[in-house]
């Protein structure tokens, strides 16, 4: 009987040590490399988007997170040997707003009722210009400026960048000496870069978007768009035979919360028998045109609007007055103009068709048809180009289409197109965040995979700052942000450059 | 009197041990009875002890008055790799637990014909907890499903070749969760939710089992499915005001799926029984895992799980010496779950399991049961995972089972 015991717990002694020599090995680590490819140097062409703009404003903390930063590390995981990714880094606030010279970041900086307070906060800038300007000393591996069009790759006149950005900031074509060339083009060029991105084209849309259709007054005109962008990508095909050039397509404007966030929560300010009266593009005074916010192909309410949306049916000129300050003006030099277009301040603001929601808050059925037909029409530019000058293309129209409709999940994590609370964008609603710049980084770095048989590896978004708020003061939580008066205007200098 | 006094002895001690036992749940388990265990639970058509009550109900018919009762110890190991779709190969280990469902059983002949029993198992149970702050943790954190079978059973014998028996399952369900937060765009620590719920629920299972000649037997029998709606708390941590998250009343739907079980027994020799069964599982009831929240309801967790019916097969072998028996099984266990489906909550793969045991009567009254069931499961990828998941990798798995029964018989 013993026995049987003792063979009993034998057996189960043996089952127990075949168990731990049964276990599975660990899987074999995806490959990571560059196939047969070498990646010497890495140069990133864009705009804002490229800069790493965040929340309105240029900053390092966000800065380091730009999509080509981000792509540039990847690079450098799979054995790319581009040295230091040199980005002008403008310290922490970051760069000055113009008309305040405070810095013009946003931040969340506590609750009011239950909603995010968003604004400036009067952050004293540290430095005017890029805290590496004197060390780096060669151009820039970013060469993402904001503010700029397409217009400005090849310009050489420092028309298209507004300072303290673009020339002076960034290609750093008036230091004493400057011995960098001058445009964006030669300064790439002068880099000889083997692998290129190249996002520009959003701000010949979103200029006009953003500002309502105010300012510009109209897209980039197709033509114009089609010979510049053809010029560009000859320009850096001929001098770059070798390169390995990415390009990216133009998101659809009204796929970002600037232009969606704030609809669904004004449109319950707006009582059974009101309309919102609101500016058509061009309309400088009284106003007819009405919506309930609710209608298929509503007109759109912009971010910037959320900072007017307290004053519904108040009588109030609080807008104009904005607006004059913002030209330099004050109410009375502007306020003959607004009378003599019929504008009446004492009327309930957005309710009477003489103090109507004003154009530049506002993007009617016309202006989302004018830039949905640039976009498409500059995409379908970009496509034909891409494909004859043997670059590789990026559909960001597409995927931000996408993640408006069903957000996006990454490691049980979601993201959606939502202003603040779905963490793809930041606080100005149009830039992304940290994670939705790695989320940009890992759609290029899947299409140079994928085009150049590499195996770079994507970026863990997961390990990426979320948004930074002040989360232990009050409130309940609602998006329901409250921005102050002239929110983002900034955006209107940064996407409107003097002349296109 | 002297019978008495043993009987009650034996009862006392069975009732301490069923208090010391450690009781919990560890989704689907069938290790109810180490005999049974031992053999790959390959038992339908015999059902010759009380945990027949859980196999089938029919084999009460064929053995007397007693009471049975044990554990199982169920230490599983797993190993995450991943997420691959972030190009990352990290190991992340599942922190150790051990689970011990319980099982207690009672019958009593009535007469030759009629028998009836009651039996306390914990059948579907899971237990999985993976380290605070891991990459997965708005998937998958830590969750506890408990679920306690009370099943009163009838068995009657129709004649000295079939019984049939039937029995009613009041089921008990305690589901304790920790899942971070889906969305949640602030650079803070993740709130993580704890939900605390319960249920009851309704079933019955049924069987028969029927014998072409002594030597040989056929079982079937066939336990409902138990929809389980539990309510209860949940508590999210840490707290953010701002954000109101819906702390308070919350709710959650578990269907437990049907299953049934066909065996042949056999015979082979005088001291030798064999016998196979196919199990058949109807996973496809379990379709996801709905999360409400009475604050909110626009917060709810809806996760998917789309798991598939499934079937088991078992093979047992019993040779008897003297007082004591050796065992011998294997399992094939098909796992419901779809490649693109698998997650850390309750990661699964097909499963081969070695089975050994030993029964030893210490006395005409008294007999002891012991199982040792080593679970291998098959390398799991989970690649493409659906969008409401996105969470590719490999999981490694094995389980390590140890069951023990005491038996008294009156």
């Amino acid at each position: 009987m013993k026995q049987y015991i003792v063979l009993f717990i034998t057996f189960a002694a043996l089952i127990a040590a075949l168990l731990n020599g049964c276990t599975d090995s660990a899987p074999t680590a995806p490959v990571i490399g560059l196939g047969n490819s070498t990646v010497t140097k890495y140069v990133s062409i864009g705009n804002s988007l490229t800069a790493g703009y965040q929340s309105a404003g240029l900053y390092k903390s966000a800065q380091l997170y730009s999509y080509p930063n981000l792509i540039a590390q990847q690079l450098t995981k799979a054995g790319a040997t581009i040295g230091t990714f040199e980005q002008p880094y403008w310290p922490d606030p970051g760069i000055p707003d113009q008309s305040t010279g405070k810095a013009s970041r946003y931040v969340i900086y506590g609750w009011s009722g239950g909603t995010p307070l968003i604004g400036p906060i009067g952050e004293t800038v540290i430095a005017g210009a890029p805290e590496n300007a004197a060390t780096v000393l060669r151009p820039y591996d970013n060469l993402g400026i904001p503010g700029i069009p397409l217009a400005g790759f090849m310009d050489t006149t420092g028309t298209y960048q507004s300072s303290p950005l673009g020339s002076r900031g960034i290609l750093r074509w008036d230091n004493p000496g400057s011995p960098f060339p001058k445009s964006v083009f030669f300064q790439a060029a002068a880099l000889h870069p083997d692998l290129v991105t190249f996002w520009l084209g959003a701000n010949d849309v979103l200029g006009f978007a953003v500002s309502g259709g105010y300012s510009p007054n109209a897209p980039t005109n197709p033509a114009i768009f089609s010979a510049l962008y053809t010029q560009a990508l000859d320009a850096l095909r001929n001098t770059l035979p070798n390169a390995k050039i990415v390009v990216g397509n133009i998101p659809n404007v009204t796929s970002v919360p600037f232009f969606t966030t704030v609809n669904p929560l004004l449109a319950p300010h707006i009582p059974g028998p009101y309309y919102l009266r609101y500016q058509r593009h061009g309309t400088l005074g009284m106003a007819f045109d009405s919506t309930k916010l609710t209608e298929t192909n509503a007109p759109l309410v912009t971010l910037k609007g959320q900072a007017y949306a307290a004053l519904l049916g108040m009588p109030t000129g609080q807008f104009w007055r904005d607006a004059a300050a913002l030209q330099g003006k004050t109410i009375a030099e502007l306020y003959p103009a607004l009378a003599g277009a019929g504008i009446d301040t004492t009327k309930p603001f957005g309710f009477h068709p003489q103090n109507p929601w004003p154009d530049a808050l506002i993007l009617d059925a016309d202006e989302i048809a004018s830039a949905t037909t640039a976009v498409n029409n500059f995409n379908s530019t970009i496509a034909s180009v891409a494909a004859a000058k043997g670059a590789a293309v990026v559909n960001f129209n597409s995927f931000f289409n996408n993640v408006k409709v069903n957000g996006i999940v990454i490691a049980g994590e979601k993201y959606t197109a939502d202003y603040i609370s779905g963490d793809i964008f930041s606080l100005d609603g149009v830039h992304p965040s940290d994670r939705g710049y790695g989320i940009v980084a890992n759609e290029y770095i899947k299409v140079i995979n994928a085009s150049f048989g590499m195996n770079v590896p994507l970026v863990n978004i997961s390990a990426l700052p979320k948004l930074s708020a002040p989360l232990a003061k009050g409130g309940n939580g609602k998006i329901d942000p409250v921005l102050p008066f002239g929110a983002f205007n900034s955006l209107d200098l940064l996407f409107s450059p003097s002349v296109r | 009197m002297r019978l008495y006094s043993q009987h009650l002895l034996g009862i006392i001690v069975l009732s301490v041990l069923v208090v010391c036992i450690a009781l919990g749940g560890g989704f689907q388990l069938n290790e109810v009875g180490a005999r049974a265990m031992a053999q790959g639970g390959a038992f339908a058509a015999r059902a010759d002890d009380p945990s027949a009550i859980y196999f089938n109900p029919a084999g009460l018919s064929f053995q007397g008055s007693s009471i049975y009762l044990g554990t199982t110890f169920i230490m599983p190991k797993v190993t995450f790799y991943g997420p691959s779709n972030l190009s990352l190969n990290d190991e992340t280990k599942m922190v150790d637990q051990t689970f011990t469902p319980i099982n207690i059983y009672g019958t009593y002949e009535l007469n030759d014909n009629i028998h009836i029993g009651l039996g306390v198992t914990n059948p579907y149970g899971l237990g999985t907890e993976w380290p605070a702050n891991w990459i997965g943790q708005s998937i998958a954190q830590k969750i506890d499903l408990t679920t306690y079978f009370i099943t009163p059973t009838i068995a009657y014998k129709v004649n000295d070749q079939l019984s049939i028996g039937a029995g009613l399952n009041y089921v008990t369900g305690k589901v304790t969760m920790k899942i971070g937060l889906a969305n949640f765009p602030f650079d803070a620590p993740l709130p993580i939710v704890n939900l605390d719920l319960s249920a009851t629920g309704i079933g019955f299972n049924a069987g028969l089992i029927y014998k072409f000649i002594p030597d040989l037997s056929l079982g079937i029998s066939y336990r409902s499915s138990v929809k389980l709606d539990a309510s209860g708390s949940a508590k999210f941590d840490p707290n953010y005001t701002v954000l109101a998250l819906p702390n308070g009343d919350a709710t959650a739907t578990i269907t437990l799926p049907a299953t049934g079980f066909i065996g042949v027994a056999y015979k082979a020799m005088k001291n030798l029984e064999v016998e196979a069964d196919y199990q058949y599982v109807g996973w496809s009831s379990y379709k996801e895992l709905a999360i409400g929240f009475k604050a909110d309801p626009t917060k709810n967790e809806v996760l998917p799980k789309n798991y598939q019916d499934t079937y088991i097969l078992r093979f047992g072998a019993e040779y008897t010496m003297d007082n004591i028996q050796l065992r011998a099984g294997y399992l094939y266990d098909h796992s419901p779950v779809l490649t693109e489906y698998v997650e850390p909550m309750l990661p699964d793969a097909n499963r081969n399991g070695y089975n050994i045991g030993i029964g030893y009567k210490i006395c005409e009254n008294w007999r002891v049961d012991a199982a040792c069931f080593f679970l291998k499961f098959d390398q799991r990828k989970a690649e493409n995972t659906v969008p409401t998941i996105a969470f590719d990798g490999t999981y490694n798995m094995t389980a390590t089972l140890i069951g023990i029964n005491i038996g008294y018989t009156f």
